[in-house]
């Protein structure tokens, strides 16, 4: 029976669910990626995802365009950076706890407008696959990478920008600057409030693309709570990541696999104990944590409000 | 000095008014009454002895884990890893029952070993969070992310494997304990009294130690300026390191007192998120101690009215999530506005 799993076409199957289910990871983590980089740690993504994940799901239900379903998961998760921003960078806030706080808020929202606008567990049609003329013809690699969706190629294609403009770019200069050492970055005249603003508002829509990519692009449903902990995953993720893109993406990649992988074996029916499926994502979390430890810098200036002297 | 205190007090008031009319606008803009939603809370939480009864068993844990929580934020820590201490408490306890239950261990001296060694898986795994940060470095908001997935891992684990009920494994737990070592519980209601003088004892234990001693001082100036109380002489890292434990231990304690007290057994979410709300109370609360009696009484309040609320208005119980998430944005906003406002007064002084 476990034979079955090593075919070529389970094989393949199981690398291109892979590739797709990194998406939302993706993005979620490159945006909080940006933020802790200038030194906010936003843990509200998980509630940022789920409002993404519903105004995306309703607005392509209802208008029938997912690029519209698109735009609004997006400008969702921007208000609500920018709510995060004010409350952490004009507030001083502690970050943690509002983090916390804006993630039952986006529970507790997402949750009431399901119940008032839906009711029930809907679906839509999701973002089609596009097969890259050429390549998606290619055995094998071509049904793994060429023949996904918008939201996927654009996920991986968002780790290099991201790297670019982190090392590459004034901005970048300006962001890794006000999370090392904001008093230095604020005596050479960079506004470390204005870098933050934009950093968290990035950070906020890109967790709202996470939110859209599962829920018209991935599972084309919406159901309550339904991004279960990826939000937080998503925030672990920038940590093994050491908060490079590239590892960001090496992390997002692990977890998709496993998870993928799990899926597979149960939807093959291969005897391997249950228990021991569903657990693999987990114990993948406890050797990576292990082996990542002590190996990565935090930005120094990271959980720190900034207020200038005068 | 009162005059701060008085001002202190007013700015929360706001907070928690300011955080009513948002969610009140929100329920409007969902088409029901907030009065209407209010009064089923009031009604739902404190309205009937049962109800209150049960207001007080979601108070217990939350509390409990309230009181280690206040702990480690006093030595300056974040300890997110709470919800995975409160699941190695539950488990540590289910262990030494199964292990117990069914020998001639009389079942008083099996409860208390049971408790005992859910403080002890708590304390453990906290150590566990503890240790990366002072050892490895590892901040222990991601730490005590990861230790978290790992302690719902192991839960997931043993329900479905070692400890999977006879017949069909599911999430909703495993076999029930022998009735013989259920804490008692009161009348009809599923509150235990144990478990209430627990919790009392608890954050009566947290204010003495931070109030009173020398070690509470101390862990507080490694909270305030860890190199400066390394400088004069505090070793920080094992008041950390202890910080970490006490927590662990209490947030064990409350993972013990829902196996034990309420659910008789382990179920797949044995934290039912009182480590996150813990985090917002303590928070909430500012250090001090005292508060944190009334404000874990109405967070529990909420999330007990707030179970009513699908029946009769159609909504549902999100909104309690909505009315706290807001709570504390506002708590946190009318802290910078008050902070900025001293400022203010203090330049024109």
């Amino acid at each position: 029976m476990i034979s079955e799993l090593f075919t070529t076409t389970v094989l393949i199957g199981i690398l291109a669910s892979g590739i797709r289910l990194a998406t939302p990871y993706l993005y979620a983590a490159i945006g909080e990626t940006f933020s802790q980089k200038s030194g906010v740690l936003n843990l509200g993504v998980e509630g940022q995802m789920l409002l993404g994940c519903f105004a995306a799901f309703y607005v392509a239900l209802t208008t029938e365009n997912l690029w519209l379903g698109l735009l609004a998961a997006m400008i969702v998760g921007a208000v609500m950076g920018l709510a995060m921003a004010f409350v952490t960078v004009n507030l001083h806030a502690q970050q943690g706890i509002s983090g916390i706080g804006f993630y039952l808020f986006g529970l507790g929202m997402s949750d009431l407008l399901f119940q008032k606008l839906l009711g029930t567990v809907e679906t839509v049609k999701g973002f089609p696959e596009i097969y890259i003329p050429g390549l998606s013809d290619i055995p094998g690699i071509g049904e793994i990478f060429f023949s996904q969706n918008i939201l996927v190629y654009g996920a991986f294609l968002l780790v290099p920008i991201a790297w670019f403009v982190l090392n590459k770019t004034t901005l970048g200069l300006k962001i890794r600057s006000v999370g090392e050492n904001p008093d230095a970055a604020d005596s050479l005249g960079v506004s470390v409030a204005r870098v933050r603003y934009f950093t968290i508002i990035l950070g906020g829509t890109l967790s709202g693309l996470a939110g859209a990519s599962l829920s018209i692009a991935l599972l084309n449903v919406f159901q309550q709570n339904m991004t279960s902990g990826l939000g937080f995953i998503a925030v672990a993720l920038v940590y093994f990541g050491a908060w490079k893109p590239a590892g960001v993406l090496a992390g997002a990649l692990l977890f998709s696999m496993v998870n993928s992988l799990q899926l597979w074996i149960q939807v093959l029916g291969i005897p391997v104990p249950s228990d021991i499926a569903v657990m693999m994502p987990y114990v993948l979390t406890i050797l990576v944590l292990v082996a990542t430890v002590s190996k990565v810098r935090t930005p120094s200036a990271l959980t720190k409000p900034f207020e200038r002297e005068d | 000095m009162k005059n701060t205190r008085i001002s202190n007090f007013g700015f929360q008031i706001l907070a928690v008014v300011l955080a009513l009319v948002v969610t009140s606008l929100i329920l409007i803009a969902a088409g029901a009454n907030p009065l209407d939603a209010y009064k089923n809370i009031y009604a739902g939480s404190f309205g009937s002895f049962e109800k209150l009864s049960d207001v007080l068993v979601a108070w217990i844990p939350l509390l409990i884990t309230v009181a280690g929580l206040l702990v480690t934020f006093s030595a300056g820590l974040w300890n997110i890893g709470v919800e995975g201490q409160i699941i190695m408490g539950g488990i540590a306890t289910t262990w030494i029952v199964r292990l117990l239950q069914d020998t001639t261990t009389p079942p008083a001296l099996t409860i208390a070993l049971a408790i005992l060694a859910g403080m002890i898986g708590g304390a453990l795994w906290a150590a566990l969070a503890g240790a990366l940060k002072t050892f490895g470095g590892v901040n222990e908001i991601f730490g005590g992310l990861g230790l978290n997935f790992v302690a719902t891992a192991a839960t997931i684990w043993l329900i479905f494997g070692p400890w999977k009920r006879p017949g069909v494994a599911s999430i909703a737990g495993t076999e029930a304990f022998n009735e013989s070592v259920w804490l008692p519980t009161m009348g009809d209601t599923r509150l235990s009294l144990w478990a209430l003088g627990l919790a009392i004892v608890s954050i009566m234990i947290v204010y003495f130690l931070l109030q009173g001693t020398y070690i509470g001082l101390r862990l507080k100036a490694v909270g305030k300026n860890p190199k400066a109380a390394y400088l004069l002489g505090v070793p920080t890292w094992q008041y950390s390191m202890m910080a970490f434990m006490l927590c662990g231990a209490f947030a064990g304690l409350a993972g013990a007192m829902q196996v034990m007290a309420v659910y008789h057994r382990l179920i797949g979410s044995i934290s039912s998120g009182y480590g996150f709300l813990g985090l917002l109370v303590a928070m909430l609360v500012n250090y001090q101690v005292i508060w944190s009696v009334p404000v874990a009484l109405f967070f529990a309040a909420l999330n007990i009215g707030g179970i009513q609320l699908p029946i009769i208005l159609k909504l549902d119980s999100s909104i309690t999530g909505i009315l706290q998430g807001t709570l504390v944005l506002f708590v946190l906003m009318m802290e910078g506005v008050r902070q900025r406002f001293m400022k203010r007064a203090g330049e024109k002084q």
